[in-house]
């Protein structure tokens, strides 16, 4: 409960304040004055003293409710008692009409509190205990006023007529402007629950659908004017000078040290320290969530954060807050003019949670941070060469100063440049930077250097006790273990080892010990969270009972569960744990994707979207949405594909780098090829190889993707030989980026392409290599088509082969039908049918027709024409076969239906539209 | 060219003018203009300057009347645009003689209340300056009752909103006079609106030039020369002045030198028209004849404080303690509470090798002045010289951000983190600066050192600047040895040969001698004795031979080698085969 003992000696007198003691006045009036008890039961006076309880409580929110808010809420709580409240509120303020009416209304204060030592009480006096919550306030408030020179009082009073005239002004406009205040508060609301954690996806769009706007708080010009206007109301605050548990609050601790020097006793000031650096992580944290979801928003942070940077210029923090801002809305040179004038000014002591305290700002600053981020920053730009650069400096200073817990991050941040980057194995990676870590290592290739880098940070992690940093290398371990064959560091020639396979078992282990992590941290005592969040999460408490009425019926059913939501707050996950869990469900996902279970990966996808889909940062929520969306289109078809990248695309096609462009040009493309429109999916093609950067090594994925595709199109536009040229040169590109996996599935594509162009027997060595490259990373699912297409070729060899190909369609068989997608089992299907077919002896046709019956149907649902003409070819000749002529014409018109489909994919695609 | 006399007539009327609206800096300004005229020989007379200078108010409008209404002889491209200074009232109203008193007492609020009902132009004008000078007042007050741990609040002067409306209602209906668009263009300027302030000034000095805060202003929203460029201004003398500011603020020193030179036929004895050259030719790095111009400056006006600064930067520069001194303790007799008077003092103690007492000085400069840019920049320069980086890179970065054009913070910046071992990261600061000066070997031999650094070592990058610095005439040499050592160190002794003989070519005309002479000479000696042009050799040798030490002998076994390879080519060969 840190924020309750928290908030001493920071505390400031605020209008807010005096409205919350005029209210404590009515609530336990003093014997002296002559104030009527206004309350007609026990229990109406219980709601009022409950509803103080928790306005004394939120006081150290950021934002202090206007006037006008605080009557709205004693209009909820005060039922039938609510005007002569309000009346009584006004009438106290306007009856403060000089700075000394001030003064005595503190003086009267001081009545209302029960003093412990008289112990002259009337029995039907309500005492405030000094000691409770609520006497603890008044006296603060209290002692906060008598501090305030007498120009601070001015300051007070003015702002008083300020408080009051705002209130007055948008009263008398309340009515006209009844919606617009209604949707303002709507603003505030959606603001709080964007951070609540058990928020379903769903609520998100109703609130979007019912004020048409992304919820967004900082978005609308009148709630940013709120925002700056309650950090204009200034006060005093002394910054407290006992040191706390350094562990729980790392920034307030990096803060005050530096702030300490340049405080002045008796200064006034915009807010808490505490307060404001709370609200700018919470910011911090919205901007990963929201990304550049809109445009609109991130303008508006970046405005709002140079008003506060305005106020309040010696406050470092914001220049970072506008850094990750424009980080995320892709303007490189404002994030890097920020990134270095914040750590010009802080010089990286500030805020900076991987900072131990403990040992304090060095003379020397932390800059090495400064390094580390910098480097971050030209990777997330793409600028790998810069970046590693960059890194390697970081770990030479941070070497130097002997941080090794800046050192572990720079590893880890390093080695996760080298494994995302595509660096060409030939090209001399830290030429000519002098790098103590990787020179040792200078003759290995890049993934071993990523290995000895991974483990180095690991190791100084797990010696340090980040659990953060540890818990995501373990997942970038098991990444590395998913992608890469594990081999001997040191070891070549004939003696080397020859176990070249990568370990499924090694890569579950690695993910379970990333997600390790949460049950650390709930054994972990101290909260992890900001104070400044946990004071407005009071706020958001208290917002729901009493909210408007618009509100509670949109989020209906979370009215009972405050107190849970209450609780969450108080054991909240911080968000970046959230994330890495989130992150670990991802990559199982991504792993059984691999493996080749379907049903597996998609639960993991499915568990992700709706446990972390809101914490996390928009490109993971959009990359679970895009397998799931991958899924539908393997399994069900087009149709229910293209409807839920709809809703997908209104999500997120607004943030930067979005890969849902892709995803729908992917789908797109595959529709294309198979509906046989290859003009569409030659230019779709060409979008495709143009959304990647021109820049060497960066954006592997989305190159080889294009070329792939490239082929593919070729292939079916019966190009053979170009195809194959295509392909030869993307394996080279694949070998020179040690892409492994994608090795393999380019194997399996110059087998199809050889298989096609009637060469079977050339087909047959790219077949078993892919097969073989297959096993050795463990990809089930790409082995049991790479098997598939063998047994296709055997076929093409001939009749005598059939019996093999047979052997091998039923050895993959059970892959195929348990996880492969509707195109892969229809062609297994088929290619059983004809196995079966080709041999004259056979007589077992309801088999036969069995199977292609469900190839038809499956293909029916992807619209792939040219298989499913060659289904119903085979269907029909069965019937021939069997003399069953009305059935054959029906497959034969079936199989007539396809071909003409097949040859004027123009009408098709007008009929779709 | 303008002649003299429509100038000083202008100048007379324009300080009258200028001092009964109470713009007390303009005139002053303009002041300093009119003396600075040379005197008209006619006129020169004890009792005529006398009488010049200070007549009773009404003999001075009759004067000014005289000289505004006679057509103004003069010829050139200003006179036509000249425009007639509007006429005063003829007698000012008891209310603004009350408020230009309480003005005076520097008591505005009660000002601009006397004039609250008064019409006339210039009580108008007076009453919304006073205004705005009583916001401006109380603004200060509050930034020091409302400062917080986290620097500036957010005091605003609060007279801004209803001055604006006012003034824009005035200029709506016409009724605004040049003083009152000045007016108007600072309030929009303090209030953001840029553009409409500029537009605002510039209507403000092309019906009334003589406003030389008017001018400023418009300088200062001038942030580059395309903005400089596209204001539409009329033609006039002042116009000189004030391009030859601009100028100089957007680093086109050659360019304002030449507007000040114009302007001195006419302005001869111009103090400030000094003071701008100076300031020109130390941005030219000019030393010696910048401290000439000082020392004369000082003669003529013993009590100036406004550029001293400078001054005191050049004698820094030459090392000249007792000057320094001097000029130090001058100026602290004379106001010791002006920045310039504490940045003066500081440079002093740094040039004693007192940091802290440095840091002290230049701390209490920014006390009176927050954006006092070199004064954040030389405490930066303090920082470094006390190994307190941090401190010093945040003092850069504050200079930097007042003024983001200011290379020497830039520059800092990069040495500061070069300092730190983060040569990489330094590069960045170097580039910077270089950007706002490009001519200047010194930063490109600056990242020329971070590219040679061991931990970067991209030599490659070093020789290109080293490159760029040789062809900005780079004074101290550096760049040519350091061009010559790198190539020889890439093993390209061709290039190598040719920098150390240009090398050796510029100390030869400098005069200068050392060891980088007796390296050049060395490898050249050996370079063109490996390549057989034993000729060439030979010279370099006996040039050796004029030193005494290990290059001496080191000469003479050359020497001999090269007697015995012209003489006898066997023995040559002998050496390489050995039998």
């Amino acid at each position: 409960m840190a924020g309750l003992t928290r908030t001493a000696g920071a505390f400031a007198v605020t209008p807010h304040k005096i409205s919350v003691c005029i209210l404590l006045q009515i609530y336990a009036p003093s014997a002296q004055m002559s104030l009527p008890f206004p309350f007609s039961s026990v229990a109406q006076h219980n709601r009022l003293g409950l509803y103080l309880l928790s306005l004394t409580k939120s006081c150290d929110d950021i934002f202090e409710p206007k006037l006008e808010e605080l009557i709205n809420q004693l209009r909820e709580v005060g039922e039938e008692m609510d005007a002569w409240l309000t009346d009584h509120l006004t009438n106290r303020f306007s009856a403060l009409a000089s700075p000394d009416d001030l003064l005595n209304f503190f003086n009267d204060m001081r009545g209302i509190l029960g003093s412990l030592d008289s112990g002259v009480v009337q029995d039907d006096q309500i005492i405030l205990d000094p000691n409770s919550n609520l006497g603890m306030f008044v006296r603060r408030c209290i002692l906060a006023f008598n501090l305030l020179s007498f120009e601070g009082v001015c300051h007070l009073f003015s702002s008083i007529e300020d408080y009051c005239k705002e209130a007055h002004s948008s009263s008398a406009q309340f009515d006209a402007s009844n919606n617009n205040l209604e949707s303002l508060t709507q603003y505030d609301q959606m603001d709080m629950e964007n951070y609540a954690m058990d928020k379903a996806t769903e609520e998100i769009e109703f609130q979007k659908s019912a004020s048409g706007i992304v919820p967004f708080h900082l978005h609308t010009p009148e709630s940013l004017f709120k925002a700056t206007e309650g950090l204009l109301h200034t006060r005093k605050e002394t910054l407290r000078t006992s040191k706390k548990d350094t562990e729980a609050t790392p920034v307030a601790c990096a803060s005050s040290s530096t702030l300490e020097d340049t405080l002045v006793d008796e200064s006034l000031f915009l807010r808490t320290n505490l307060q404001i650096q709370g609200f700018l992580m919470e910011q911090a944290d919205a901007i990963e969530t929201h990304g550049s979801s809109s445009s609109f928003s991130s303008s508006s942070i970046e405005s709002f954060l140079e008003q506060l940077q305005n106020l309040a210029p010696e406050l470092h923090r914001v220049h970072f807050l506008r850094y990750l801002n424009k980080l995320h809305s892709d303007d490189y040179f404002a994030a890097l003019d920020n990134l270095l004038r914040y750590f010009d000014y802080s010089a990286g002591t500030e805020g900076f949670d991987l900072v131990p305290p403990s040992t304090g700002c060095s003379m020397y600053g932390r800059y090495e941070i400064a390094l580390l981020c910098l480097g971050m920053m030209h990777f997330r730009f793409g600028h790998p060469n810069l970046a590693l650069e960059v890194l390697t400096e970081a770990v030479r200073v941070s070497q130097q100063l002997s941080n090794d817990t800046c050192l572990a991050y720079t590893l880890a941040a390093m080695s996760n440049l080298l494994s995302e980057m595509g660096i060409a194995s030939t090209t001399c990676v830290l030429g000519s930077s002098y790098s103590p870590v990787t020179s040792t290592a200078s003759s290995l290739s890049v993934q071993q250097r990523v290995y000895i880098l991974l483990k180095e940070s690991l190791r100084r992690a797990d010696s340090l006790k980040l659990r953060r940093l540890v818990a995501s290398n373990h997942l970038a371990m098991a990444k590395f273990e998913l992608m890469h064959v594990q081999r001997p560091l040191l070891s070549f020639g004939p003696k080397a080892s020859t176990h070249h396979k990568t370990c499924p078992v090694s890569v579950c282990k690695e993910i379970r010990l990333g997600a390790h992590l949460i049950s650390d941290f709930s054994s972990e005592s101290s909260t992890m969270t900001i104070d400044g969040s946990l004071s407005s999460a009071w706020l958001k408490d208290l917002q729901k009972p009493w909210g408007p009425p618009v509100i509670s019926q949109d989020s209906g059913s979370r009215k009972s569960s405050t107190f849970f939501q209450f609780c969450d707050h108080l054991v909240s996950i911080p968000g970046s744990v959230a994330h890495l869990i989130g992150a670990s469900y991802l990559l199982r996902a991504t792993s059984w994707e691999l493996f080749g279970s379907a049903p597996m990966a998609r639960m993991n996808t499915l568990v992700y979207a709706t446990l972390f889909g809101d914490s996390s940062s928009s490109s993971d929520a959009e990359l679970a949405y895009l397998k799931l969306i991958q899924h539908l289109a393997l399994y069900k078809g087009y149709k229910d594909a293209f409807a839920a990248l709809k809703i997908a695309e209104e999500k997120f096609l607004t943030v930067s780098k979005s890969k849902i462009l892709l995803l729908k040009l992917q789908l797109l493309h595959e529709r294309a090829l198979h509906c046989g429109n290859l003009q569409l999916a030659q230019r779709i093609c060409n979008e495709l190889g143009g959304l990647a950067s021109t820049a060497m090594g960066v954006d592997m994925e989305l190159k080889v993707e294009a070329s792939l595709r490239e082929a593919r199109t070729l292939l079916a536009a019966k190009q053979y030989s170009q195809a194959a040229n295509v392909a030869h040169s993307l394996f080279c590109t694949c070998h020179k980026f040690n892409l492994q996996i994608e090795k393999a599935s380019v194997l399996l594509l110059l087998a199809e392409i050889h298989k096609k162009s009637g060469n079977a027997v050339l087909g047959l060595p790219y077949a078993l290599a892919s097969i073989s490259f297959c096993q050795s990373f463990n990809l089930d699912l790409l082995k049991a088509s790479a098997t598939l297409t063998l047994a296709e070729l055997w076929l093409g060899l001939g009749s005598d082969h059939a019996k093999r190909a047979l052997d091998l369609l039923h050895g993959a068989f059970p892959m195929i039908l348990g996880h492969g997608g509707l195109e892969l089992r229809a062609r297994a299907y088929i290619s059983e049918a004809n196995c079966y077919l080709s041999d004259p002896s056979f007589s077992d046709s309801d088999t036969v027709l069995d199977s292609l019956r469900q190839a038809s149907d499956e293909l029916q649902a992807l619209e792939y024409h040219e298989l499913a003409a060659e289904a119903s070819y085979l269907m029909a000749m069965v019937y021939d076969k069997l003399g069953q002529l009305d059935e054959r014409e029906e497959a034969a018109s079936l199989f007539k239906m396809h071909i003409i489909a097949l040859e004027n994919p123009q009408d098709v695609e007008q009929n779709m539209a | 060219m303008v002649s003299k006399d429509s100038c000083r007539n202008e100048i007379r009327a324009a300080i009258r003018q200028l001092s009964d609206r109470c713009l007390y800096s303009a005139a002053k300004w303009a002041g300093e203009q009119l003396v600075g005229i040379e005197q008209d020989p006619s006129n020169f007379t004890p009792a005529n300057t006398r009488f010049q200078r200070g007549s009773s108010s009404i003999r001075r409008r009759f004067s000014t009347n005289e000289s505004i209404s006679t057509p103004l002889p003069s010829v050139g491209f200003s006179q036509a645009a000249t425009p007639l200074p509007e006429e005063d009232e003829a007698i000012d109203g008891d209310f603004y003689l009350l408020a230009k008193s309480y003005f005076d007492c520097r008591e505005y609020r009660r000002a601009s209340h006397v004039l609250r009902d008064q019409v006339s132009k210039k009580s108008v004008f007076l009453r919304y300056y006073a205004l705005y000078l009583a916001g401006e007042k109380r603004k200060e007050e509050e930034m020091i009752e409302l400062e917080g741990p986290l620097g500036k609040s957010d005091a605003i002067n609060r007279e801004l909103v209803s001055l604006e409306r006012d003034l824009s209602a005035l200029r709506r209906t016409g009724a605004i006079d040049s003083f009152g668009l000045y007016l108007y263009g600072v309030v929009l300027k303090e209030k953001g609106n840029e553009s409409l302030a500029r537009a605002s000034l510039v209507e403000s000095v092309n019906s009334y030039p003589w406003n030389w805060s008017a001018w400023s202003e418009l300088q200062s929203l001038c942030t580059s020369i395309e903005v400089l460029n596209s204001l539409n201004l009329s033609n006039h003398w002042m116009k000189e002045f004030f391009l030859g500011n601009a100028y100089q603020e957007l680093r086109m020193h050659t360019e304002s030198l030449a507007k000040y030179e114009y302007l001195q036929g006419i302005f001869s004895f111009s103090n400030y028209i000094q003071a701008q050259t100076a300031k020109a030719q130390y941005s030219l790095r000019e030393f010696d004849q910048v401290e000439i111009m000082f020392e004369e400056l000082l003669r003529n006006d013993p009590y100036r404080v406004e550029d001293m600064d400078l001054y005191s930067n050049v004698l820094y520069a030459k090392e000249a303690c007792a000057a320094l001194s001097y000029l130090a303790h001058k100026v602290f007799l004379t106001d010791k509470y002006r920045p310039e008077s504490c940045c003066i003092i500081g440079n002093y103690y740094s040039l004693k090798g007192q940091h802290e007492k440095a840091v002290m000085y230049f701390r209490r400069a920014l006390k009176l002045n927050k954006k006092y840019l070199s004064a954040w920049t030389l405490m930066g320069h303090e920082y470094v010289e006390m190994k307190n980086t941090p401190a010093a890179i945040d003092a850069y970065r504050r200079a930097v951000d007042i003024n983001p054009c200011d290379y020497r913070a830039w520059y800092g910046l990069g040495q500061a983190y070069e300092m730190m071992g983060m040569p990489f990261y330094a590069l960045h600061y170097f580039r910077k600066s270089i950007f706002f000066l490009p001519n200047d070997s010194r930063l490109w031999i600056a990242m020329a050192k971070c590219y040679q650094t061991e931990q970067l070592y991209m030599l490659e990058e070093a020789i290109k600047c080293y490159k760029r610095a040789v062809n900005c005439t780079d004074t101290e040499g550096i760049a040519l040895n350091q061009l010559a050592k790198l190539h020889q160190k890439l093993g390209r002794n061709e290039e190598a040969a040719f920098y150390f003989e240009k090398d050796l070519e510029r100390m030869d005309a400098e005069g200068l001698e050392g060891p980088n002479m007796f390296e050049a000479l060395v490898f050249l000696a050996t370079h063109f004795k490996t390549h057989k042009k034993f000729e060439e050799a030979e010279v370099y040798c006996t040039r050796l031979l004029d030193y005494s030490g290990p290059e001496k002998e080191k000469a003479k076994s050359l020497l001999r080698g090269i007697r015995m390879a012209q003489t006898g080519f066997p023995s040559m060969d002998l050496e390489h085969f050995p039998i």
